[in-house]
């Protein structure tokens, strides 16, 4: 150190090339260093010491190799096992692991002598097996040694006899036989292990049928003593066991052998325990007087038979006969009987003897089954589908349970099984499928025949649909839809349908469900928005789940059906109602109408007119002018239909017609001519239109006569009668038939069909007279055209003034009545001609210079006569 | 007081564990001494005829049954009846002792002289049982107290192979060996038999009867 000028602070220690802190170094003295390592994180380090030269050249100076380990804990639970014909092995808990090479030795020794020690070997490190044989019945002392680099340790010594600690070997050569006369007892036989010549063995025995998977044992202290045969009790008959055997030392002490190698026995047949199930079928399409009746029964479980079937015995009798017998080896029989009663039995027969008989009772034809179970259940519990009722008030001999697969697509082809009369509920015995819908049928067998069926249905396990309902619409409204589907078929119900959802969204909305019991196939979405796509599927539910059906799209519509109608026709109706309204206020206030619009300014210049007229100079005393402006209905009348004619002649008729009527009211007490003249004479401005300067003339003339007559002196009626053209007796009539004529005039307005009728009295009453023939004619011939119309209305006019000026207002309604009376108009046809020439005569007759002449004349009617 | 009353208690339970921790007495030994001569009696019986086998004929023959020359040396188990029954405890199992410690000389010898490998391990194991027999009559004997044999010097027997012995004489002291083992055997079975069934009483009878003994 001194040639490197360096003293003991200059070392430094490291491990595996990891400088050591220089908190663990202790300097000694100048040349001297130490290191303390207080917790050893690896098993094997290089510990090198170096200095640093010139304070900072690391040189190394020495190294060793450190490994670590612990000394061996005591060994702990020795203990050893003699193998028959084997030699002894011990074994030990060798405690902590102590990273060392560490040596167990087993050590034995006798009282008096010392046996070779037991090295073990380097794969097991906790056994050791030792070179000589055991010698059994001395004890021996046995202890283990472990020793490493860091020390050895000694285990409690353990002071046993070997033959305590044996492991006989197996028995063997193990032998079953059965017995003849007892069909419960197998008998076991085997060869003890040699051990049992220095030792007492005991057993256990153990069995179980070949299909069984646990162990039945025989009573332990049943077999506590050496044996080599064993017989076996209380087995079933004609059933195949296995067996196996075990032995050990018969104080306890040592350990059980390994189990002996199975070996198998079949006990011996005995009758069959229990009579066969026995039922019965009846071929519906029997022949008259008798019946084909299959005898069905069940081959009985290997259990119950106790051997092999040879065959089965069947009897039947008829009632109070004699006994018919069957051999079959089948397990069903199919014969012809009588509609009477029978009662057949069955027996099944193995090697050793026969069953007892099931006896069953085929009721005659006509016997009526009553009293069935009640109460009646199926339901699935630990994978089984069971059935349980209430038993009925009568004794039950036996029930039959019959069940079979519903389908729509095959038929249901019943299986069945047979209940003691004691039973309430079993099981169905059968290869039973999930996601079926099983039909069962429980039937009570009386003494006298059987009872009522009961059918239940049920699933052993049911499963969602396999296909989800379709639904469709039944009808759609603007904010409602009908849904309807179809009940799923059996074959995809898979489950009771317990019930139904029904989503349904708008291609933007959120989807809505809707649960519906399963009893319904149809339903109302309501609160739907109009003119919308709507997407509906359905989900039928069982109990296990749900499958849902196809989308459905559908559409509100925009409207609800008759909603545009109820729309459009209250608002036709009520503008139709509304104008109507207007026409008649229009008609009523017509009068109040005109004044405001078109008051009629009387021209006084023309007053003369009256005055000078020829004919009538008594009346120009009546007539004064006053009265005239007080009345002014009647001057404005006859100043619009002058000025209308030509272009409303309809609604001009209208009016004079809705005159006429005025009129008539007005002088309906009267039987004054005048009154009559004066109606004709308002209408008249209008025939003769056609001239309209003269025909305001005469307007003037007929109003200024009119208003003599009606107004302001009616109540001197009589007087004025006497003075005007009261001589001629015609108006008189005419006025007479007035009131009715009116009346037809309003109904014609109507459309009324009771005008003919009264069109022929009229006619027949102005017999004489053909004008009103030939007036009707015309009328209609000239309908169709308003301007021919008015034509024809002229001439019609002139020709009544002319010709028919007997019957008055009367001819008017015969216009009216043409076309209803079409008939009669092409009979006359052949005298239209002449009327034609007369209504020329009386156009010419207007067109004369007097003009106011045709009109006196008319009015007075007479003139031309 | 409590203190007092509590170490009382806390001993009560101590005493008769300390009794029962005690010696068991004979009996156990007697019992596993008398199985052991049972089990013995098996080995030999297997051994013994391999062993003739392997001397051959006459020997392995059921009913060969040559006179006793050359084995004066072997311990005779053969006994007068009412001799045997006459022998005292002590003396019955000193004298098991003495026969089967010369017995095992002798079968050493045997073992020595065997050809065949699984012969001379299954003797081999015959002597280590009959080693065991001698330390368990031993044991029962230092259970009851009796003091053990001495060998005598000089006397101790060995087995010589005199030159004067031929091969047959020499296969006939084997055969009077393996039978002479057989019959101590079966002796020892019906000495251990008795002995135990007189061991049967409680330890106080053997107590007792060593006292009587030591009159």
């Amino acid at each position: 150190m001194d040639n490197f000028h360096v003293n003991a602070n200059y070392i430094v220690w490291k491990t595996n090339h990891f400088t050591v802190p220089k908190e663990q170094y202790t300097v000694i003295n100048r040349t001297a260093s130490s290191v303390t390592f207080t917790n050893i994180a690896s098993l094997n380090i290089q510990l090198t010491c170096n200095i640093l030269t010139f304070g900072q050249i690391e040189q190394n100076i020495y190294g060793i190799t450190v490994i670590s380990g612990f000394p061996p804990e005591k060994p702990e639970n020795l203990s050893c096992i003699v193998n028959e014909g084997k030699k002894m092995m011990c074994q030990w808990d060798p405690g902590r692991e102590t990273y060392l090479e560490t040596n167990f030795t087993l050590k034995s020794e006798w009282a008096t002598e010392k046996f070779a020690d037991c090295k073990t070997k380097r794969d097991t490190p906790t056994s050791c097996t030792v070179d000589y044989s055991p010698v059994y019945f001395v004890n021996i002392e046995v202890w283990v040694e472990a020793e490493n680099a860091l020390g050895n340790v000694t285990s409690d010594h353990i002071n046993f006899d070997p033959i305590d600690k044996v492991k006989p070997n197996p028995p063997r050569n193990l032998s079953v036989s059965n017995s003849e006369e007892l069909s419960s007892i197998l008998k076991l036989t085997w060869i003890n292990p040699s051990i049992k010549n220095v030792l007492r063995l005991k057993y256990i025995i153990q069995y179980r049928t070949n299909d069984a998977s646990t162990w039945s044992q025989i009573p332990p202290e049943d077999t506590a003593s050496t044996r080599s045969s064993f017989t076996v009790q209380d087995l079933k008959p004609f059933t195949e066991y296995v067996f196996r055997i075990r032995c050990m030392k018969e104080d306890g002490k040592g350990f059980w052998s390994d189990w002996s190698e199975e070996a198998r026995g079949i006990t011996y047949e005995d009758r069959p325990s229990k009579a066969p199930s026995f039922w019965y079928k009846i071929d519906p399409s029997h022949t008259h007087g008798y019946r084909s009746v299959q005898l069905i029964w069940k081959t009985l479980p290997p259990f119950e038979a106790n051997g092999k079937i040879l065959d089965y015995e069947v009897t039947l009798r008829r009632w109070k006969s004699h006994l018919q017998n069957y051999t079959v080896n089948d397990t069903k029989l199919t014969v012809n009987l009588t509609n009477d009663r029978y009662t057949a039995t069955l027996t099944a027969r193995n090697l050793v003897g026969k069953s007892d008989a099931s006896v069953l009772t085929i009721p005659a034809c006509d016997f009526q089954a009553t009293h069935p179970v009640t109460d009646l259940k199926a339901f699935p519990k630990d994978n089984m589908l069971w059935v349980e009722w209430t038993t009925p008030s009568e004794s039950v001999n036996k029930y039959i349970l019959e069940w079979c697969v519903l389908s729509d697509k095959s038929p249901c082809i019943p299986d069945w099984q047979q209940e003691d009369g004691t039973v309430r509920h079993t099981y169905l015995r059968g290869n039973l499928a999930e996601s079926k819908c099983y039909l069962i049928t429980v039937i009570p067998v009386y003494a006298n025949g059987p009872g009522s069926p009961e059918s239940v249905k049920a699933y052993l396990k049911q499963a969602p649909p396999s296909k989800g309902p379709t639904v469709r619409t039944k009808k759609v409204g603007k904010n409602e839809a009908v849904l309807e589907w179809d009940q799923l078929p059996v074959d995809v119900q898979n489950g009771f349908i317990r019930n139904y959802t029904i989503f349904y969204r708008t291609i933007i909305g959120n989807e809505t469900a809707v649960n519906v019991d399963s009893s319904h196939t149809e339903y109302t979405l309501s609160s739907l928005t109009s003119d919308t796509l709507y997407m509906v599927r359905m989900v039928a539910y069982t109990d296990e789940g749900g499958k849902d059906g196809p989308e459905f799209t559908f559409t509100t519509p925009k409207f609800a059906q008759g909603e545009i109608e109820a729309i459009v026709v209250p608002v036709c109706l009520a503008f139709l109602l509304t104008t109507l309204l207007g026409v008649l206020f229009c008609f009523n206030k017509r009068d109040l109408i005109k004044k405001h619009i078109w008051p009629n300014v009387p021209d006084p210049s023309k007053s003369h007119i009256a005055q000078w007229s020829p004919h009538t100079p008594p009346r120009h005393n009546f007539n004064p002018k006053d009265q005239m402006y007080s009345d002014g209905n009647f001057t404005d009348v006859s100043v619009v239909e002058i000025e209308a004619n030509d272009k409303k002649p309809f609604p001009e008729d209208l009016k004079s017609l809705d005159l006429f009527k005025k009129e008539k009211i007005s002088t309906e007490g009267h039987s004054s001519g005048i009154g009559g003249s004066s109606c004709m004479s308002s209408s008249r401005p209008s025939i003769s239109s056609s001239d309209e300067t003269e025909s305001a003339q005469n307007t003037s003339s007929t109003v200024q006569y009119s208003t003599v007559v009606h107004s302001g002196y009616r109540h001197q009626v009589p007087s004025v009668q006497v003075f005007s053209r009261s001589e001629s007796t015609q108006p008189l009539l005419d006025s007479e038939e007035r009131p009715e004529d009116l009346q037809l005039v309003d109904n014609v307005d109507g459309s009324d069909g009771i005008l003919p009728r009264q069109q022929y009295f009229k006619q027949n009453c102005s017999q004489h007279e053909t004008s009103p023939d030939i007036s009707h004619f015309e009328r209609s011939k000239q309908v169709s055209s308003v301007s021919e119309e008015d034509f024809v209305r002229l001439k019609e006019q002139q020709i009544s003034d002319h010709i028919s000026q007997s019957c008055g207002s009367g001819q008017m309604k015969m216009f009216q009545e043409v076309s209803a009376a079409d008939a009669f108009s092409s009979g006359i046809e052949g005298q239209v001609d002449r009327f034609e020439t007369i209504g020329m005569d009386a156009a010419v007759d207007e067109g004369m210079p007097k003009s106011y002449l045709p009109q006196t004349v008319r009015q007075g009617g007479y003139m031309p006569q | 007081m409590l203190a007092c009353l509590c170490t009382v208690l806390w001993h009560i339970p101590a005493v008769p564990a300390l009794n029962r921790t005690g010696d068991p007495g004979p009996g156990p030994s007697i019992q596993k001494t008398y199985d052991l001569t049972r089990y013995l009696e098996h080995q030999l019986r297997s051994l013994a005829g391999t062993y003739l086998n392997y001397l051959g004929p006459p020997f392995n023959e059921p009913d060969f049954n040559p006179p006793r020359l050359g084995a004066e040396t072997l311990p005779r188990a053969t006994v007068n009846l009412e001799v045997w029954r006459s022998l005292n405890d002590k003396l019955r199992l000193t004298q098991n002792y003495e026969a089967y410690s010369h017995l095992l000389c002798y079968l050493r010898g045997l073992n020595r002289q065997a050809a065949t490998a699984e012969l001379r391990r299954s003797l081999a194991h015959f002597c280590t049982s009959l080693q065991g027999l001698l330390g368990s009559i031993a044991g029962v004997m230092a259970a009851l107290g009796y003091p053990l044999p001495q060998p005598l010097p000089g006397t101790e027997p060995t087995w010589a192979p005199g030159p004067a012995h031929s091969d047959f004489l020499q296969k006939m002291d084997d055969f009077w060996l393996l039978k002479e083992l057989q019959t101590w055997l079966w002796r020892s079975a019906k000495d251990f038999n008795r002995l135990k069934k007189k061991m049967q009483p409680p330890a106080a009878a053997v107590t007792l009867h060593l006292e009587a003994h030591g009159f």
